[in-house]
């Protein structure tokens, strides 16, 4: 870990503490007053767990998995759509629905260790923390599931999930959606001056467009209850991280010329 | 013949021209942004002391980031659907269309991402950040994936209003969208990873592994840039991918159109043989044609 | 309700995904640059582009033929194998009209199945390129293996969803029901978890059954047995959650 960076511990409460905030201020501000306004804190809470998550990829993948960063966020995606879905079965089922998201967060890390045990000790990958990154990337990627889903149905509840985002296919969506924003952060910023603010900051950005577009199916749903403030902070949101990433860039890369040829060898020290 | 196959041949037809389109407009996008498996070449150049004027996309590789792009497109239409239903022809059209053009700029940021952090990490070899490259290739990606990512969700539209598959929307045009983003990767970028990327060296062969990273930089007139290169793989490698996507998807539903129930499998097994045999007179061809690169002595 | 049965057919569906992939020949990033013999796209993608090309045909034949286990698994594999075997030969037909290289592979002398020698039609420099039979064929089983493994999976999910109250409502005027939607999206995703497995497995580039990375296939069946396992009783469970449907 190099000088002013974020410790993987800070980052782990940030994203599982924020996102269940984000996710239960949602689902209980919905319920108590019978609208679907405040759906937009599951997509802040959802922006935590991508925060968390593309730190997380960051880890493992600089350690280079041999076919490409995107392919862990794929295998957690689909193993944390699973964990999702049944943990708010189970919640269903028991009618503890309150503690859904825990449940689903609980399986998630379950699931997410499997793989990490397999690839680590049967595949025998040479990564040593290959067990906790998959277990952590798995949880991440439930919250993320979970939080745009929310915010798309408005609520957490197996029947509204299933109803409004299984049934329509926007849990595919939403899967794609946050597994990009999850490992597009690192891929986008792959090499030798990869530094973990700039990364971060493009993670928040990216982050601010999976809710974008949770916010443009939610429109499907609740109709413009939850599409315009979501569609609205998750515009503002994107353009601030927007901004600081590209100031960021300006800071690190070698030079940002608006035009000009390439330069010559002795040029370049 | 009966009406209901006349009007799935239909479908079938419209289904294999829009693939069609897709796989060319999708091959000569990641020819633009130096997407997928040539972008090791452009990532690894500035490293071996070659600067260059090139875009490097890493939005993942094809397979990946297509999917993305038709996922968000029928995510939108859904939406948009949902508001002006979907029973008028000219309502679906525009809900299409709404869902490429958010496609659209959705794409255009996250390449202008990944070309900025891209070079910003390689900043110790000197690599420097071109707006103008960005600002002229970036409109272009954008169209292209437009036309793509529009012709993705047609096809995938009428399947569904044909009830040609059970999958709902997004479903199936993320299926789509790998599929189409794993013919791109295959087929196209082979034309400009080994004709375009080093036309300085003989042709009728592969690129040595010694020389990784030494892209042509300079062009007939100027400095290379992407676009350039589309100009180039729109002659060969944009229409051949065009061509594969294309019989993907005619190939797959023609065998379930046309022929029904266990005969389709056999049909398939048939269209694989054919495959099959084509194959083997494309690799006689090529090893008659071409000859062999040492002499029988040479080898050990 | 939960089977043993169709869990089964889950794991053994995560098996042959698993196994699959190792069949396909993947030239990775330097077959773009006819460095390396196989296709060029990363070994899970490419994996995904076919099997998952095999789930709509199970799909489509799921929904003509409902409950025809046969009917779906096969047209689940026929379909897959369709579409790589397009797919690699549109690919040879850039390699050879394209880059005028012939098709050959640097790991074996001979080809396996055509018995033509190779090494000579190697370029200087390079791992070969292109799809030679011995891969092409390979690709075809592999792409056939990984489609009836989706084929499988996607089976066994639709099977114990549809029993459950409620699922088969659809959403709004689409003809998707809940139980088709719902197993789709857990196949996607079950089928990600194995073939991410198996290319970790493989690490980079394969050429097919006659390479020798191929026979680190058991770690990569172990590996998606327990993967798919757990995966799968998690699928399955939900149905023994919602006694009562939705």
């Amino acid at each position: 870990m190099a000088e002013g960076e974020q410790s993987p511990r800070r980052l782990m409460v940030i994203g599982i503490i924020g996102a269940l905030i984000g996710m239960y201020l949602a689902r209980y501000l919905n319920l108590w007053t019978g609208t679907a306004w405040f759906s937009f804190f599951a997509g802040l809470g959802a922006i935590c767990a991508v925060y968390y998550g593309a730190d997380a990829v960051r880890r493992v993948a600089s350690y280079g998995l041999g076919t490409g960063v995107p392919s862990i966020a794929m295998l957690s995606f689909g193993a944390g759509q699973v964990a999702v879905l049944l943990g708010l079965a189970v919640a269903k089922n028991y009618s503890i629905w309150f503690a859904g998201p825990v449940i689903a967060l609980i399986l998630a890390a379950i699931i997410g260790l499997v793989n990490g045990v397999m690839a680590r000790r049967v595949i025998k990958m040479n990564i040593h923390i290959m067990e906790m990154s998959m277990t952590e990337i798995a949880m991440a990627a439930s919250l993320v599931i979970l939080g745009l889903s929310t915010v798309i149905a408005g609520s957490f509840t197996f029947n509204a999930i299933m109803s409004y985002v299984v049934a329509s296919g926007f849990i595919i969506a939403v899967f794609i959606v946050g597994a990009m924003a999850m490992f597009h952060p690192f891929n986008a910023c792959l090499g030798p001056d990869e530094r973990q603010k700039r990364t971060l900051n493009l993670a928040l950005s990216t982050g601010f467009i999976a809710m974008l577009v949770a916010g443009i199916a939610s429109g499907a749903i609740n109709g413009v209850q939850a599409a315009v403030p979501t569609l609205i902070i998750a515009i503002f949101g994107w353009i601030i991280y927007y901004l600081r990433f590209f100031a960021d860039t300006k800071q690190d890369a070698a030079a940002m010329l608006s035009t000009g040829l390439i330069p010559a060898e002795e040029e370049v020290a | 013949m009966d009406p209901q196959m006349m009007v799935e041949l239909g479908a079938l037809t419209l289904v294999g021209g829009a693939a069609l389109i897709a796989g060319v407009a999708e091959d000569l996008e990641s020819d633009v942004g130096s997407q997928s498996n040539p972008n090791s070449q452009v990532q690894l150049a500035p490293q071996m002391g070659y600067l260059h004027r090139l875009y490097n996309k890493a939005i993942s590789g094809e397979p990946a980031s297509y999917p993305f792009y038709a996922a968000i497109g029928a995510a939108t239409a859904l939406s948009v659907l949902s508001v002006t239903g979907n029973n008028s022809l000219i309502g679906v059209f525009f809900a299409l269309v709404a869902g490429a053009f958010v496609t659209a700029l959705i794409h255009g940021v996250y390449a202008t991402t990944s070309y900025m952090g891209r070079l910003a990490s390689q900043s110790r070899f000197g690599q420097p950040i071109y707006m103008d490259v960005l600002r002229t290739h970036t409109p272009v990606l954008m169209a292209h994936g437009f036309v793509a990512n529009f012709s993705v969700l047609l096809l995938t539209w009428v399947l569904i209003a044909q009830h040609l598959s059970p999958f709902p929307f997004v479903v199936l045009a993320f299926i789509w969208g790998i599929a189409l983003g794993g013919v791109g990767s295959a087929v196209g970028d082979v034309h400009l990873g080994t004709d375009r990327y080093y036309q300085d060296r003989p042709y009728g062969s592969g690129v040595n592994a010694a020389h990784s990273g030494s892209v042509v930089r300079k062009a007939e007139s100027g400095l290379r840039n992407s676009i350039d290169c589309a100009w180039f793989c729109s002659k060969f490698g944009g229409p051949l991918t065009g061509l594969g996507f294309g019989l993907v998807v005619y190939l797959h539903f023609w065998k379930e159109v046309v022929v029904k129930d266990w005969w389709s499998a056999v049909a398939g097994i048939i269209i694989v043989m054919i495959f099959v045999i084509m194959n083997t007179y494309l690799e006689r061809y090529s090893r008659q044609r071409y000859g062999t690169y040492k002499e029988e002595t040479e080898a050990e | 309700m939960f089977s043993l049965l169709l869990w089964v057919w889950i794991i053994l569906g995560g098996i042959l995904i698993g196994a699959g992939v190792h069949f396909i020949p993947v030239g990775g990033a330097p077959a773009a640059m006819s460095q390396a013999t196989g296709v060029g796209t990363g070994t899970t993608m490419l994996a995904a582009a076919s099997g998952l090309t095999g789930l709509i045909g199970a799909g489509t034949a799921y929904y003509t033929h409902p409950g025809d286990f046969a009917y779906t698994i096969v047209m689940g594999g026929v379909s897959a194998a369709l579409m790589i075997s397009v797919l690699a030969f549109i690919a040879n037909v850039m390699y050879v009209y394209g880059a005028g290289v012939p098709l050959a592979s640097a790991k074996v002398k001979y080809d396996p199945i055509t018995k033509w020698r190779q090494d000579l039609y190697v370029s200087r420099g390079t791992e070969g390129h292109g799809s030679p039979m011995a891969s092409f064929i390979s690709g075809i089983l592999g792409a056939f293996l990984a489609g009836v493994g989706g084929a499988l999976v996607f089976f066994a999910l639709a099977e114990t969803y549809k029993a459950i109250p409620g699922f088969s409502a659809t959403f709004g005027s689409y003809p998707a029901p809940y139980y088709i939607s719902l197993a789709a999206a857990f196949a996607i995703g079950i089928f990600f978890l194995n073939c991410v497995m198996a290319s970790y497995n493989i690490g980079g580039t394969i050429e097919g059954f006659h390479d020798p990375k191929f026979r680190r296939i058991p770690k990569s069946i172990a590996a998606s047995l327990v993967v798919s396992a757990v995966g799968g009783l998690f699928a399955l469970l939900i149905s023994v959650m919602l006694p009562g449907g939705i």
